[in-house]
Order: C-alpha cells, then structure tokens, then sequence
C-alpha cells in the first residue's frame, strides 16, 4: 500500500530528475507586426521554407514542427501541409518560381487559375520560415573503453546550439506582409561520464519551434483592434 | 572444421568492408503534379532517347566512396508526364521511330548532358545538392530546328541518418521538380513554342543549321539565332569541372 507521503516524494524524485536531465536553454521570441490579423475557422495557414535557391537551410523537420505545434493548445488554427500546398499551386511556389517579396503576389494571382486554385485550399495566411539551428560551440573530452571484464566511459563534453528563426507572415487577401515573428534560443548540453555516460541535451530546435508557434497562434489570433 | 569457422567470421567483415567503399542510390520514379497552367494548343511528339530509360551516373569521390546512382527511367517518366500535363496531345516516340511517320506540330528531343552531385563533407553544410542539365531541342513540323533550351536544374536535401543514400535520392527527385517548375514556367519566354501552332516556321534557319528530325540527326551546339531566342540559363552554383 501507498501512502500520499510516499508518492509526494515519488513524484518530487521525478521532476527533479526530469529537470536535472535537461541542459540549460535561453529563449527570445520577438514579433513586429505591420498590419492587422484575423483568421476564421474557415481559413487556414501554411507554413512554407524560403527558397534553398536563396540560401536557406531550414530543416524539413523544423516546419513539420511547427505546423504540428500550430494545430494545438488553445490557439490551434488549420494549418495546411506545405507539400499538399506546393503540389497544388505547381510550379509557383516551388523553390526557383515561389515570389520572394509581397510585391510578386499580384502578378502571382493574375496567372491563369493561380487565383482559383488558392481560393479553394482556403489558405489565407502564408508563413515563410527563414534560420536554422547551427552548434556555436563545444569543448570537453570523453573516452570510452572496453575489455574482457566490461567498458566505462570518463571525462567530460559539452556543446552549444544556437536555433535562429523568423517567420514572415504574409495575408493573400490583402497581399501584403502583415509583419513578422522571430525566435532566438540558445541551448547548451553537457555530457559528464563515470563508468556511465549521462546525457543532458538541450532541446534547443524543439524548444524553438514550441516558442515560434505559440507567438505565431497569438500574432495571428489578434483582434482587429490590435 | 577450423577453416570454415573462420571463413564464416570473416566474411560478415569483408562484406562490411566492401559495402563501405560503394554507396549506391536507386532513384523512385518522379510524381510531377498537374501545373496550374493552360494547355499548349498543341499537338506535340517527344522523342526519348536511350540514355533516359536507364541513366547511371558513377563517381568516385576522392577520401570518400564510390558512389552509384541509378535513376533509371525516371527521366523519361519526368518529361512524359510533364509534357501530358502542358500540351494538348501528346505522342510518345522511341529513339528507333522516323518522326517523318508521324504527324505533330512539334517534336521535342530531351538530352541529359550533366548530372553532378556534392555530399555534406565535400560542401561543408549538412546537406546533399544534385545539379543536372538537360537539353531540349525542339523541332517544327517541317524538320526544322526550332528552338535549342538549356535546362540547369538543382535540388538539395539534408543530410539524415548515416549513410545519406535516403537525402541523395531525395535531392535528385528535387532537381528533376526543379527542372520541371523552370519547364513550366519559362518555355514560352525561352522558346516562344506556341507560334508553332500556326505550322512550320515561316523562314527555315540557314541550310548549314536546318536539322532533319529523324532519329540519326547528331546532336549539334548552339547557333546565334538559338542564343538569341532559345537559351535561358538558369540554376545557382553551376556545375563543377
């Protein structure tokens, strides 16, 4: 039989272990907004990489992220999968032909069927991500060996990975930028070994897709009175 | 009894071995949705040629391994979808058929000229890119040569897992969708194709430059007039010597 005293201390042990498990992390999320925001439950948004072709390198599973991170808590909105929305508008929004500015979205529209086509997925947000997650810098050493009468590993290794994202939202009603959201985090994870190994990672890219689409649900959720 | 134990231990290690010297990636056949364009009024032959129902690039990476990738007819599952999606009819033609059997209002002859690719290690950045450049010569209804396109085209895919066979693959399917998004988008500006719904060009180019469409015809460079009309490069790092 458990007593509440016992399971207090259980629980106590766990969430003490949990945090104790995870690196160190800081976070920054910034949005400047430029125009009003509104969205129905109609409407949805997608979210979409900037172009290889212009040097991006964000990761695939980043936006997978976050289009998942969008779809839930208490400002969940309809996101669109980016791949269902590029096969759909091909070849425009393929990496070489995907307007890079606002100022292409008009001549996009006047396009045959273009218009048509992007009414019917009933996107009305376009979320551009830009950044990546890159390690800043590590230090440490650790080795490891094994024989006949078993292994361990000693030392000590630690890293930095700096995630730095911006989102750039444009509205296709309006065609228009409506303003942007960015997300900053810094993670750093350590790596201490006696005999066993014990691995404290920072989920730094993680931690960056949670932030940036949390900001993003309430950039756009804004009423109009904003 | 001895000697076959060791035969059967070493074999897993010389297997290992020799799976790490080669790497090699089949290419899956390329899905090219339905482009949100109008139909050429147009009714068009393609003429596939050899090399596009079984291409194989080789190349050995140096302090790296050898690396095969076989992307077997998806060129040719590349332009014969494509080209069903953009013109009006379409008819697909062997390299072994006289085009002079057929009737069309243009007959375009997809060529591979280069297929280059880079990994992680030779890049520094964690990911695969695959630049190919493909040729189309287009000819009229008469024989004549019409138009003779370019076509750089690149893909990249980050590195995941450890070998990258999987990213490779995905960078290579990449570049053929690049390909056909520049097809797509560019032909009429490059080529100006849809005069030829009207028949034949009206002023045949020089003798020394008319192309009989048949299937022995040699490849040949460009002309001042194609320059001038046809040639539309593009694509970013170009391709490496």
């Amino acid at each position: 039989m458990t007593t509440p005293g016992k399971n207090i201390f259980r629980t106590t042990v766990v969430l003490a272990s949990t945090v104790a498990m995870s690196g160190c992390i800081t976070a920054r999320m910034e949005d400047e907004r430029q125009g009003l925001t509104s969205i129905t439950d109609s409407e949805s948004v997608v979210i979409m990489a900037k172009s290889y072709h212009l040097g991006n390198e964000t990761e695939q599973d980043y936006i997978t992220c976050v289009e998942e991170a969008m779809q839930r808590g208490q400002g969940k909105l309809h996101v669109m999968p980016h791949k269902e929305f590029i096969d759909a508008l091909f070849p425009w929004f393929e990496p070489r032909t995907a307007p890079a500015e606002t100022k292409g979205l008009a001549k996009l529209m006047a396009r045959p069927g273009v218009a048509k086509k992007l009414s019917e997925t009933g996107v009305r947000y376009i979320i551009w991500l830009d950044g990546d997650t890159e390690r800043v810098d590590q230090g440490g050493s650790l080795s490891c060996a094994a024989g006949p009468g078993g292994g361990g590993c000693f030392g000590f290794a630690w890293w930095q990975n700096d995630a730095d994202y911006k989102a750039s939202v444009w509205d296709l009603q309006g065609q228009e930028s409506v303003g942007s959201v960015s997300a900053d985090v810094s993670g750093t994870s350590y790596l201490p070994a006696l005999v066993i190994p014990i691995p404290l990672i920072a989920r730094t890219q993680t931690a960056a897709c949670k932030g940036l689409a949390t900001q993003l649900q309430a950039f756009l959720i804004s009423d109009e009175t904003a | 009894m001895i000697v076959r134990l060791r035969t059967a231990l070493l074999l897993p290690f010389v297997a290992l071995f020799v799976a790490a010297c080669s790497t090699n990636v089949a290419v899956d056949m390329p899905t090219i949705p339905v482009p949100v364009v109008t139909k050429y009024p147009l009714d068009v032959a393609v003429r596939i040629p050899p090399d596009f129902k079984s291409f194989v690039h080789e190349e050995e990476v140096i302090g790296s391994s050898e690396w095969t990738i076989d992307l077997g007819r998806a060129n040719e599952v590349l332009f014969v979808q494509l080209f069903g999606h953009l013109f009006d009819n379409l008819q697909v033609l062997s390299a072994t058929d006289d085009p002079r059997d057929f009737t069309f209002d243009a007959l375009i002859e997809p060529r591979i000229e280069g297929f280059e690719f880079s990994t992680p290690k030779q890049s520094q950045t964690e990911a695969f890119a695959v630049w190919v450049r493909y040729r189309l010569t287009i000819y009229d209804s008469a024989g004549n040569r019409f138009a003779n396109w370019p076509v750089a085209a690149y893909g990249k895919s980050q590195k995941e897992g450890l070998g990258g066979t999987l990213s490779l693959q995905r960078a290579a399917i990449l570049a053929m969708r690049d390909a056909a998004a520049l097809i797509v988008s560019q032909m009429e500006k490059a080529t100006g194709l849809s005069a030829l719904a009207d028949g034949p060009m009206a002023t045949p180019p020089a003798a020394e430059e008319e192309l009989v469409a048949d299937s022995n015809a040699k490849p040949e460079g460009l002309t001042a007039e194609d320059s001038a009309r046809a040639v539309f490069i593009t694509g970013l790092g170009g391709f490496k010597k």
